[in-house]
């Protein structure tokens, strides 16, 4: 559940009163991001995900979102049995799952319960293997379809690529219409989103908390860059950094329980550590140019964009102190760096020859590979499973979000109608 | 209200005047004085004001070149470090290609010298030939050196050793400075070995250990030289040569081999 | 609250007489007109702050731009810094804001960051002119409140730009 929130400036009238007849004419959560999918991986899994036992007594379809999923990643091809439920209880007859082309199918049933909940049950079966791959059993509400399809997808995903699924995660975006902005969370598949945010000033670098409670960003409410953590369940807000001049790009510790900022109280853009309740400021790097956009990866540095070098450039430091280490160095303009969930690949944007493009390092070799050939992006963040990059770009002067795979085959574009999209941050994995 | 501007100044400045005029008890002189000292004073003040935003931009501008300097030496620096690795792999593919040669070559050679530690098991053990032929466009110099150096190594491979002899001396004398001088004493040196030529073996191996002690190659030349000294039955000098060669490389793999012949007698 | 409408007051005048002052971008300048017809004129402006509006008077132009990457304040603009900061000077009681601005490429943040130095060079330079530095605030919008939005290197131009707004005026 995710409160809105108009932001104003406190005791001015005018302002109060203005807020709210914006508010009333701004969009409002019914702008849904719709998905296309612009490139599909190699080679992709024939599956059969055929309709579950008992689903018609459902309002709204469970398979479907799973199929949707599967469908969306770019790594399965769904091949339709038509209506027939294959029941969990029932052996599948894997030969003729093998003369329809598939590789696995998953069968699976809705038992209701007696609060007029279902036990929904489901097996997944390797047609070739002849042997079953796991099953698993959740409970529902008719109304949890969307969420319990996008974990039964999860697990599908999960047992036949061997890494992790991302679909019953939310991504935060930032939406600008004429004046307005909105801080807005929604599923990955874009569906469900609400805003936890209206201003007439700019909303940007929402971070995700690592509970996936909390969104860290920065408002211009106060006509000044200022910090807020933000509780998405009850709306609550606080101020975190409000120092003198700008306070901007928060990002979490591993541990959700500091934020690495950007402060100017002390010169110019500098990184500091702060308590997520804002306590306790400690300066983390001094330079004599500018240093922004930390990233506080899980392998205990901090990456951040530098030009002490003269020039937009990557650099890390250990999140306990040490020097820091210079990480881009092709080209004159690399920004934005966030690190996978495993550590293992480094994006970031990078300017080449004068586009602004989605760039992927791996940390260990230092290879890097431009993943995108749009000219305007922004903002990379990774799937929980290092596989997707979500990231900010431009089509035909409107601001919209793409997802790239990291081998940069697989592309997806997400665009709400008629607005402005930037800003994304995809949200963490919550088990 | 612009209007109002001119009358506003007014009303403030006509009380003014008189009361200078009593404090000054009507002295223009002073009062003049007074006011071309605030004028100067003032005027100086902006120029020194003037002059230290000239001074600050100025300090800006050679912080920015600063900055670019600095960029200079990370990418530099970083360059080196890349070359130095690629240098290091080129290494590794020259030796693994050289032990796949020398392993055929002892095969043929089954007349070879050396008793059973099998004189070519020694070049084979070697990490690192001076240099390996560098895909990248160098001087015209270098391209006839490194032409040269390659035509030595390939009557080597071919297993024609006297050949590879001459060649590589011809090489040492005609760079005696060059960038693959050691590496070329280093191979005159194996391939006098195989040709039983183990005087000047002896004296390829030992040029390399005296004058080229840093090189990659000093260690393998020190292996080379107690094989040639156990061709002229000089056990005990061998023994003292691999000894020597734990001492002065111990992290080295011609020290691994030195080690197990040690062990093994 | 009186507090709170004066400053509001002298906004909404000096909104309503200004042409060429710096504006905040769309936002504001609609507030400030919405509030144009619900308040009269009649408030109290000091006689300096006249100077500040007037098309004629140098003080009226707010805007110090920058060339692509860079943080020096060139030489056709020193004028004007040296104008305000003897305005600071002579008018102790007055503060001001001066905001940062970028043009729309690359980073949002970085962008943000390279506003915030556009603003702190005008204010050190106001600061070596003689304004004290407790009178000056040096923030930054970044790339977020483009006062022209085509996609043309004069725009671009137009956007890296620090503005110099006085106490009633942000």
């Amino acid at each position: 559940m995710i409160k809105t929130l108009h932001a104003f400036r406190p005791l001015h009238a005018f302002r109060l009163f203005l807020a709210g007849l914006l508010a009333s004419l701004a969009l409002g959560a019914h702008a849904q991001l719709s998905i296309e999918i612009t490139g599909t991986g190699a080679s992709r899994f024939p599956v059969i995900i055929p309709i579950f036992e008992n689903e018609g007594r459902l309002p709204q379809s469970v398979t479907d979102v799973v199929r949707a999923d599967l469908e969306r990643s770019g790594l399965f091809t769904l091949i339709d049995t038509g209506p027939l439920p294959m029941p969990e209880s029932v052996p599948p007859d894997l030969a003729a799952v093998r003369g329809r082309g598939a590789d696995a199918v998953l069968t699976g049933s809705l038992i209701p319960m007696a609060d007029g909940r279902y036990d929904v049950r489901f097996r997944l079966f390797d047609a070739h293997k002849q042997q079953e791959l796991g099953a698993m059993s959740l409970p529902m509400s008719p109304a949890q379809n969307r969420l319990v399809g996008h974990r039964i997808a999860d697990f599908v995903y999960e047992k036949l690529t061997g890494l992790p699924g991302y679909f019953a995660t939310r991504i935060a975006y930032v939406i600008k219409s004429g004046p307005n902005f909105e801080l807005q969370v929604a599923d990955a598949d874009g569906m469900n989103a609400a805003t936890a945010l209206r201003s007439r000033e700019p909303i940007i670098s929402p971070s995700w908390s690592p509970d996936g409670q909390r969104l860290a960003y920065v408002s211009f409410e106060q006509k000044k860059p200022i910090v807020y953590v933000h509780t998405l369940a009850t709306g609550q807000r606080r101020v975190v950094a409000n120092f003198k001049g700008s306070n901007s790009a928060p990002s979490w510790s591993p541990d959700g329980s500091q934020l690495a900022v950007v402060l100017t109280k002390d010169g110019q853009s500098q990184l500091y550590a702060i308590g997520a309740d804002g306590s306790g400021v400690r300066r983390l790097a001094q330079s004599s140019g500018i240093d922004t956009e930390p990233f506080w990866g899980a392998d205990g540095h901090i990456y951040f964009t530098s030009d002490r070098g003269g020039s937009p450039q990557i650099y890390r430091i250990p999140a306990g102190g040490g020097s820091a280490q210079r990480v881009s160095f092709e080209g004159n303009y690399n920004v934005s760096p966030r690190l996978s969930f495993d550590g293992k690949l480094l994006a970031f944007i990078t300017r080449n020859a004068g586009r602004f493009q989605v760039a992927v390092q791996d940390v260990a070799t230092r290879q890097t590979t431009i993943l995108t050939d749009s000219a305007r992006d922004e903002s990379p963040s990774f799937a929980p499973n290092g596989r997707m990059i979500l990231y900010a770009t431009d089509t035909g002067g409107r601001g919209v979000l793409s997802a790239v795979s990291t081998d940069g085959r697989i592309r997806q574009r997400l665009t709400v109608q008629a607005a402005d999209v930037r800003e994304p941050a995809w949200g963490p994995q919550i088990r | 209200m612009k209007r109002l501007l001119p009358l506003a100044a007014a009303l403030v400045l006509i009380p003014t005047a008189p009361v200078h005029a009593q404090l000054f008890g009507g002295d223009t002189e002073a009062r003049n004085q007074v006011f071309q000292l605030r004028q100067e004073v003032q005027g100086q003040i902006e120029t020194t004001s003037r002059g230290q935003l000239e001074l600050a931009m100025q300090n800006e501008q050679m912080r920015a070149e600063l900055a670019r300097l600095r960029g200079q030496i990370e990418l530099l620096t970083n360059e080196v470090e890349t070359l130095k690795q690629r240098q290091k792999d080129f290494y590794v593919d020259l030796d693994a290609r050289l032990r796949r040669f020398e392993s055929g070559a002892a095969g043929n050679a089954s007349a070879a010298p050396a008793s059973g530690d099998a004189a070519p098991a020694a070049p084979a053990a070697a990490t690192a030939p001076p240099q390996a032929p560098a895909p990248a466009p160098a001087p015209a110099s270098a391209n006839t050196e490194s032409a040269d150096y390659q035509g030595a190594l390939a009557l080597l491979k071919n297993g024609k050793h006297k050949d590879a002899q001459t060649a590589f001396e011809r090489f040492v004398a005609r760079y005696p400075n060059g960038n693959f001088t050691a590496g070329a004493h280093f191979w005159a040196g194996n391939s006098a070995l195989q040709a039983r030529d183990v005087a000047s073996a002896n004296r390829h191996f030992k040029t390399v250990i005296d004058k080229y002690p840093k090189e990659n190659v000093a260690p393998d030349a020190m292996l080379g030289l107690a094989n040639s000294q156990q061709a002229m039955n000089d056990a005990a000098g061998a023994r003292r040569t691999l000894q020597s060669l734990l001492e002065r490389y111990p992290q080295s793999n011609a020290a691994q081999v030195a080690r197990q012949r040690l062990n093994a007698r | 609250m009186k507090k709170l409408v004066l400053p509001a007051l002298l906004a909404l005048t000096l909104a309503a007489c200004s042409s060429t002052g710096p504006e905040n971008g769309a936002a504001s300048v609609q507030d400030r007109g919405a509030g144009v017809a619900t308040v009269t004129a009649g408030s109290a402006s000091g006689s300096g702050i006249a100077a500040l509006t007037d098309p004629n008077n140098i003080l009226s132009k707010r805007s110090v731009f920058f060339d692509f990457d860079s943080f020096v304040i060139k030489q056709e603009a020193r004028a004007l810094v040296e104008a305000h900061a003897r305005f600071l000077v002579q008018n102790p009681q007055m503060n001001m804001l001066v905001q940062g601005n970028t043009d729309e490429r690359g980073s949002r943040e970085y962008n943000l960051a390279l506003g915030q130095k556009r603003a702190d060079v005008v204010k050190q330079a106001l600061m070596l002119l003689g304004a004290k530095e407790s009178q000056i605030e040096s923030v930054s919008l970044g790339e977020e409140k483009p006062r022209c939005e085509d996609r043309t290197e004069n725009c671009y131009a137009e956007n890296r730009r620090g503005d110099m707004l006085y106490t009633g005026e942000f």
